[in-house]
């Protein structure tokens, strides 16, 4: 046996050229500029989210009437809206607000969409009936609409049990309105996710190495946990990332339709809101009030669809070129 | 039974399993069943190679997964070690598995592409508490040297492996728990002619070395007849002629074994110019709705009227050579 | 007999993102009119790509074809035209590949298909193409094939598709067919049907064949020549009854040992050929079979042997092919 054992090494050459699967999924993100530029732009985001303290210039709702709708200057690098505020200071900290938004949703969504999904593929039956009837239920609506609809139903509903509880302050401070957001975009969120997490596991269920790892013994939890999910998860990360970007969007919708967050709470959707009142009254000339935190969201669900697309390509060597 | 069941390790009655074909999205109606294997009894004695052969679709792929309970048979026993398989659920068949274990066909498949080697081939002795961190990994190197691997491989993937060289990894982690007996699933038939015989030869040795009973499933004859003690042929869901290689291939008896050595071909111009075939005509019917009677009558060259009404009982002919065909 | 197709020094490699695969590394071969010729060898070797070569029908990029002619009935394949290479394919060329289901079309009826080519290549109308698609279809021994001419792919077999292939592939009758491992995917009795059929329209038809396979068994009973290939060489060419009766490279007589007959003597061990095909992105410098090779000398592992005649119409790459002759009884010795 030992002296079969050289020859069967890999010829020479071949090692050299093998890399772990790691390494080479960062190769094919690294060479894909626009996934790069994506990641780039998040990595910022998130960073001014985190900072934003310390970056913003001024704080988010601080007036000043002595200097209302000011043009960019070395002062007020985004210029000031109708109330004086610094622009700049209310984008840096509308990043905070939408980073915020984002995770919580995300981490909703995947508790419920990875949970149910892969106990939907993996136990099938009645599990799978009711969960997957769900699902269809929450597709069945316009998206958006049932979002507004959702937002606007629970709010009062919100607002009133933190009064009954004695909790007005809670009520007055626009937290809630997170909370509204989150819960609303995450309702609807999970379902598409749970949708494409039982799609995966009924596939990679089928597939021998799972059936394999029947056969040798291994339990069913280890079985969903090391041989299923690591298996199942590469499109599930690649509709996340691209979900993320929808998610600031949608944030920016109600916010901007004044069902999400409220002023003086920053977010870009409501900076929008606010400013394009001063912008039909004063335009050309105030554009930036506009155009900058627009760009802002714009770039970011941009960033979001090209750091997706870039791991699906990465994640799935056979569709790439 | 097809053999005394004395020393018998694995002793089959009766196994059936269907697939049911259901309609209807909400509400779920039985509308037919897939017939995949219907009412085999056998048994592979301690120590020997049961080869079973057939043509794709004549269940013998069922047949290992059922008998192992990967698949939970329709009806029939399955009587491993002296316990019934199909009376065990849960824990009981999980610890049960140590003693047995499976060679996939397609080596590419069967290995999970984002684990180790080294946890590909430890894992069975985690999970049946045989052994762990150092321990594991020093059982885990001594298993690659066995099936022929350099120790050194245990953190590589498997893609980094050639088709035959995955198929050791395969071999190795069936070997890992000590079992006695290993379903070999067509477990060359993915593999390029010149590795086959590596395999072949290596399960061979590890047969010889750790005492291994085999259940052999294959298509091809050749290896099949290289490899066995003992074959069976089946056809759509049942055995039709089961005996030791040696009558099977000098005195095949069922027209339908006739026909498949017949159309082996042989490496050999010389012989092949001088074989006479017997050509089946059509294909093989639809295990939904099987032939009537016996269920190779439609192709049948020797067919008589009682073929088409009655199954043919499944007989020693003497000699321990059984048979299910009336022209016999 | 005249000579049909000569192959010169044919190379063609694909450009991945790993290197430059070597896949068919300067492989001359004739086929003669009405000839059968075996192109025998594992996955990898380049005996599907250089008949794809021959066709020019290398998906350009990755794949290009760098070196070599062409010549059928005289012309160079590889420098004629689009339009020409069209007018040759499906016409004087056809093919037959592995997968019957893959190569038809799911929406269009038995009929439409074959019909398609008879209309286009020989300008028939509707009726004479229909007329002759039912005689086609029982050429090739489907029956009542009146009836199935307006059935869909899926509702016939596997071996009852590989047949409809045949079919359309001897449409407009060519003068040679590929036939690309066309028995690979089917059941052993549906294989012997196909081999049967393809023999008795060899004779019929006085076609040449080009048949790729990796399997030994079915190649004996059907293929006048043979060349094994390996690693993108041809390393061994000679008549049939030559290559099983007198193997003279290491390769040929390792495949021969290595898979078990079903009329060998009992209890035979069989010999396998350790170790593994050679990287075709690095190429070694000297023999591909060098690795593996039992009867190898230092010689081998620094210059690639050309094929040299070893025998009446016998050629072989390999520098110790008179040791193998000398030595080869003892790895024959327990066969039949």
């Amino acid at each position: 046996m030992s002296q079969a054992m050289s020859a069967l090494e890999p010829p020479l050459g071949w090692a050299s050229r093998e890399r772990s699967s790691q390494e080479q999924l960062a190769r094919r993100i690294v060479s894909n500029l626009p996934a790069l530029l994506g990641a780039a732009v998040i990595v910022w985001m998130v960073i001014l989210a985190i900072f934003a303290p310390i970056i913003a210039t001024y704080p988010y709702d601080q007036t000043n009437l002595n200097a209302v709708e000011q043009p960019p200057s070395l002062a007020h690098w985004f210029g000031t809206d109708a109330l004086g505020r610094d622009m700049f200071s209310r984008v840096v900290w509308g990043a905070r607000s939408a980073v915020f938004v984002i995770v919580m949703v995300t981490v909703i969504d995947l508790g419920l969409g990875l949970q149910l999904g892969a106990a939907a593929g993996y136990l099938g039956g009645w599990v799978d009936t009711l969960v997957m009837r769900v699902a269809d239920i929450l597709f069945a609506f316009p998206g958006l609409l049932f979002v507004f609809f959702i937002a606007a139903t629970i709010k009062p509903g919100l607002l009133a049990w933190a009064r009954t509880h004695g909790l007005d302050d809670l009520a007055r401070s626009g937290y809630l309105d997170y909370a509204v957001v989150i819960i609303a975009l995450g309702v609807i969120g999970w379902a598409g996710l749970a949708r494409l997490v039982r799609a995966q596991v009924l596939t990679v269920k089928e597939r021998e190495f799972v059936i394999s790892a029947r056969a040798t013994g291994v339990p069913t939890w280890r079985i969903i946990l090391r041989h299923v999910l690591p298996n199942s998860i590469a499109p599930v990360i690649v509709a996340l990332s691209m979900g993320m970007g929808d998610i600031a969007l949608s944030e920016g919708y109600l916010s901007f339709l004044g069902i999400g967050l409220q002023p003086p709470a920053p977010s870009w959707g409501n900076i929008l809101a606010d400013n394009a009142g001063q912008y039909w009254r004063t335009f050309p000339q105030m554009i930036w009030l506009v155009l900058i935190p627009g760009l802002v969201l714009a770039s970011v669900v941009f960033a979001f669809n090209f750091l997706g697309d870039g791991l699906n390509e990465a994640l799935n060597p056979e569709i790439s070129p | 039974m097809a053999t005394s069941s004395d020393g018998a390790l694995v002793q089959v009655v009766g196994l059936k399993k269907y697939f049911p074909i259901t309609q209807g999205i909400v509400f779920q109606r039985k509308i037919a069943d897939v017939k995949a294997v219907d009412g085999l009894d056998f048994s592979i004695q301690r120590g020997e190679t049961l080869g079973l052969v057939g043509e794709s679709g004549c269940g013998k792929s069922t047949t290992g997964r059922t008998v192992l309970q990967l698949y939970s048979p329709t009806a029939g026993q399955v009587v491993f070690q002296g316990k019934d398989l199909t009376k065990l659920h849960g824990e009981d068949l999980r610890k049960m598995r140590r003693n047995m274990q499976m060679i996939f066909q397609d080596p590419y498949a069967s290995l999970n592409p984002r684990m180790t080697v080294g946890d590909i081939i430890g894992e069975p002795l985690e999970v049946h508490n045989i052994a762990k961190g150092k321990e594991k990994k020093e059982r885990v190197q001594e298993l690659l040297s066995i099936v022929g691997l350099n120790p050194y491989f245990v953190n590589r993937y498997p893609h980094e492996f050639s088709g035959g060289q995955r198929q050791r990894i395969g071999v190795a982690r069936a070997l890992a728990v000590n079992p006695a007996f290993i379903v070999c699933d067509e477990p060359i038939s993915a593999l390029d002619v010149s590795i086959q015989a590596q395999i072949i030869n290596l399960l061979e040795e590890l047969q010889e070395k750790f005492h291994l009973t085999y259940l052999f499933i294959a298509h091809d004859l050749s290896v099949v007849r290289h490899i066995s003690d003992r074959i069976a042929v089946m056809y759509l869901g049942k055995i039709v002629e089961l005996t030791d290689r040696n009558a099977l291939y000098a005195n095949p008896l069922h027209p339908y074994t006739k026909a498949l050595l017949s159309a082996v071909p042989i490496p050999d111009p010389i012989i092949e110019e001088k074989r006479e075939r017997i050509i089946l005509v059509g294909d093989v019917p639809s295990p939904v709705n099987p032939p009537s009677g016996c269920r190779f009558h439609t192709r049948c060259p020797l067919a008589i009227d009682i073929c088409k009404r009655v199954d043919p009982e499944f007989r020693d002919v003497g000699n321990n050579h059984w048979v299910a065909c009336h022209v016999v | 007999m005249a000579t049909l197709l000569e192959v010169k020094d044919l190379k063609t490699e694909f450009r991945t993102q790993d290197g430059v695969v070597h896949a068919v590394n300067g492989v001359s071969f004739t086929v003669d009119e009405g000839e059968t010729l075996g192109l025998v060898g594992e996955s990898g070797c380049g005996k599907s790509v250089s008949v794809l070569s021959v066709m020019r029908l290398i998906p350009h990029p990755p794949g290009k074809i760098t070196n070599g002619q062409v010549l059928f009935q005289g012309r160079d394949l590889l420098q004629v035209d689009d339009e020409e290479i069209r007018s040759v394919r499906g016409n004087k060329i056809a093919m037959v590949f592995q997968d019957p289901m893959t190569s038809l079309n799911p929406v269009l009826t038995i009929g439409t298909q074959i019909g398609e080519a008879l209309e286009l290549h020989l300008g028939m109308t509707k009726e004479q193409a229909r007329k002759r698609s039912v005689e086609l279809l029982k050429m090739v021994g489907i029956p009542e094939a009146e009836g199935r001419l307006d059935d869909y792919p899926h509702q016939f077999s596997g071996g009852m598709r590989q047949r409809v292939m045949i079919a359309m592939a001897l449409s407009c009758s060519p003068q040679l067919l590929i036939a690309d491992e066309p028995t690979t995917a089917l059941d052993v009795t549906i294989q012997a049907q196909i081999v049967d059929i393809v023999k008795r329209l060899k004779t019929e038809l006085g076609m040449a064949i080009i048949w790729i396979t990796h399997d030994l068994g079915v190649i004996a009973g059907l293929a006048d020549r043979i060349n094994v290939m390996y690693a993108g060489f041809v390393i061994e060419t000679a008549p049939v009854k030559e290559i099983f009766g007198n193997p003279l490279h290491p390769y040929t007589l390792g495949l021969l040992t290595s898979i078990p007959r079903l009329d060998a003597a009992m209890k035979s061990k069989l010999t396998p050929i350790e170790g593994l095909p050679p990287d075709l992105i690095e190429m070694p410098k000297g023999c591909p079979f060098y690795n593996r090779c039992t009867f190898r000398t230092d010689q081998c592992a620094n210059e690639n042997p050309a094929l040299e005649l070893g025998a009446v119409r016998h050629s072989v790459a390999c520098w110790n092919w008179q040791d193998v002759l000398k030595k080869r009884a003892a790895y024959l010795s327990g066969r039949a």
